[in-house]
């Protein structure tokens, strides 16, 4: 089932004197399940793509559809409303709330969706023991690892129950161990839970395990092919 | 919305020393905002009780005439009658008849212009507690001739004292100059030293004696038990009495009230000053911590928090800064009045008594009402607002997309 759908996506920055065509006329869809990494040179695309399909930002040009709504044309408040319902993400830098618990920063999703506090409590709770942190829900993110963060970060894009994760380089930052760990917890989601994932990055160790690549060249998807090589990695 | 609270109580306290210096300024400007509040409302408020007490009192019922021409002739006729329904009034709390001529102080030293005031003591103590002012002497307690209380001003300027002769000279109903000797039996002080130069008392029945008639009055000055109903009780006189006039203190001296309703005013305006100047110094302060967490709100954006949420927290950020230090200063603010209200601040120490030449006293007794506290907590909850704004404005103008990529 097609989950997102672009259709002649561009991007074109105007802001300088000098006009830059971040995306241009980007075709491409993606299937329920699909733990897809988006890759490419610096200045590729990438995270634009990501930002475009995460509705951060607006195309100059095209539509994107996700489960059936034109995102293109929602406006501000409601974009914002639909990401907070539909899309996950994880940042390169973490990006946790330090004034936070590692539960309070899961729950916060939650709470922006005005659940059930008893509810988002054991939600928390839950995914947190997933992604191998049961015993640092108290702990504030100054106290955690690159790695413990990221990991926070991952229950936090899936407390919404979204449709799709969008995750911006996330291993980036993360020694070994932790970019192994933190892959091995989002390939089981994946496997397991059947949830969409989209990274951009530039990490081998990502694209090994994704289950399809794009790779992306000054704006425009040179490669598109089908990867199947992670099962046996989990 | 308790989340969110939370998310703003712990937000402030991540630059703990920056949050403290702002709530130290507003603690600091409050305090100070209220101190000089205080210190100028009691400084009107002696003015004015002082004014009332010693001046004017809450009515005054003249013969029409003498209002224009201050002269002797113009006496209340009825006033036996008048004193009658006075003294039975449950309203009226004290009064005095005075006898009022206009004359020459001569002193062996000097001569000058005075009013000369004829009163019954015990009418006249009750009503401008005259008796409590007496610095030197006594209040027409000895016996003996013809005695008169003269301020103390007029005493040093005409080197007067207690048991001193003078002379005074003035017109009796006959138009016909009178001189009669007397006896300083007392000094007074009042906190307005205009009048204790312009004014000197004397026995009613001893100035009646050259007056030529049994019994002038040309004032008379009464108390009321409620400072609210003057009007009423003036009305009610008018209807009884309507070839008299009478006229509350505010008629008597509209400057009084002026200046009461621009004290007022002002403390608003240094108050309001003092709050704007505070509201630079928290917008910056504001501005700051948004700056600082570009890539966090960026993040909060991305997620899905709303903008109303996003501009929520700020304001709620914006109001624990300034209620922390509101609280704190307006804190300060009671203790300080509570305790130099009960000790007073004599600025005597400071300017001399050039303040009693304005008819201030010395000594004041900061004191604030309790409205100006709620004024002020309604101040305080605008600037809030206002402050909030701009730093809400520039969180909410972030690209989420921009914001969270920034270092």
């Amino acid at each position: 089932m097609t989950i997102i759908k672009t259709e002649k996506l561009t991007k074109v920055y105007d802001d300088n004197s000098l006009p830059v065509r971040a995306l241009n006329n980007v075709n491409l869809e993606f299937e329920q399940g699909e733990f897809t990494a988006i890759v490419g040179p610096s200045g590729s695309g990438k995270t634009t793509f990501l930002n475009m399909i995460g509705g951060l930002d607006k195309p100059t040009e095209g539509k994107i559809t996700i489960s059936n709504t034109e995102i293109t044309r929602l406006s501000d408040s409601k974009l914002i409303d639909f990401r907070l319902h539909n899309i996950g993400f994880v940042f390169q830098s973490y990006n946790l709330l330090p004034v936070l618990t590692a539960k309070e920063n899961v729950s916060f999703i939650m709470l922006l969706q005005n659940a059930d506090p008893k509810h988002m409590e054991a939600r928390a709770m839950e995914l947190l023991k997933q992604v191998g942190l049961e015993d640092k829900v108290d702990v504030r993110p100054s106290r955690l690892s690159g790695g413990q963060q990221q990991r926070v970060a991952v229950a936090r894009a899936l407390a919404s129950r979204p449709k799709f994760i969008l995750a911006d380089e996330p291993t980036a930052n993360l020694d070994t161990e932790s970019a192994f760990n933190l892959l091995d917890i989002m390939l089981r989601l994946n496997k397991e839970e059947n949830i969409t994932l989209i990274f951009s990055t530039h990490d081998q160790r990502v694209i090994d395990r994704a289950s399809r690549v794009i790779t992306l060249v000054d704006g425009a998807v040179s490669k598109d092919w089908p990867c199947s090589i992670h099962s046996d990695k989990i | 919305m308790k989340t969110l609270l939370k998310i703003a109580w712990r937000n402030i306290w991540r630059n703990p020393k920056r949050s403290l210096v702002m709530i130290f300024a507003i603690i600091i400007g409050l305090w100070a905002g209220i101190f000089v509040s205080s210190l100028m409302f009691g400084l009107l408020q002696a003015r004015f009780e002082t004014s009332i007490e010693q001046q004017f009192s809450h009515i005054q019922i003249h013969h029409p005439e003498f209002i224009k021409d201050r002269h002797l002739k113009y006496g209340i006729d009825k006033w036996e009658s008048l004193s009658r329904v006075l003294a039975s009034d449950p309203t009226v709390k004290a009064f005095s008849g005075r006898t009022m001529a206009h004359g020459m102080l001569a002193s062996a030293s000097l001569t000058r212009g005075v009013n000369i005031i004829g009163i019954e003591p015990e009418a006249e103590a009750l009503t401008t507690r005259l008796d409590g002012n007496i610095v030197e002497g006594s209040y027409f307690e000895e016996g003996g001739r013809n005695p008169i209380l003269v301020g103390r001003a007029l005493a040093e300027k005409t080197k007067l004292q207690e048991r001193s002769r003078l002379v005074l000279t003035f017109q009796n109903l006959d138009g016909e100059l009178v001189a009669a000797s007397f006896r300083v039996a007392g000094i007074f002080q009042t906190a307005n030293s205009m009048l204790d130069e312009m004014n000197v008392y004397v026995l009613q029945s001893d100035l009646n004696g050259y007056v030529g008639q049994e019994l002038v009055i040309n004032e008379i000055a009464m108390l009321a038990h409620d400072l609210d109903r003057l009007n009423e009780i003036r009305d009610t006189y008018l209807a009884s009495y309507p070839e008299l006039t009478i006229r509350t203190w505010a008629e008597l001296s509209p400057e009084l009230s002026f200046i009461q309703e621009l004290g007022q005013t002002m403390l608003l305006v240094i108050l309001i000053i003092i709050l704007f100047a505070l509201a630079f110094g928290l917008v910056n302060t504001m501005l700051m911590s948004v700056y600082e967490r570009i890539h966090e709100l960026g993040m909060l954006m991305a997620v899905g928090m709303n903008r109303r949420r996003v501009f929520g927290m700020i304001m709620f950020e914006t109001a624990f800064l300034t209620f922390l230090g509101a609280f704190g200063g307006m804190i300060l603010g009671v203790i300080s009045n509570m305790i130099t209200g009960r000790t007073g601040l004599d600025l005597a120490v400071v300017g001399g008594d050039s303040l009693n030449d304005f008819g201030y006293p010395s000594m004041v007794y900061p004191t604030l009402g309790t409205h100006f506290y709620f004024i002020l907590t309604g101040l305080v909850i605008i600037m809030v607002f206002i402050t909030a704004i701009f730093p809400a404005v520039k969180a909410l103008r972030l690209k989420p997309a921009e914001a969270v990529r920034k270092e």
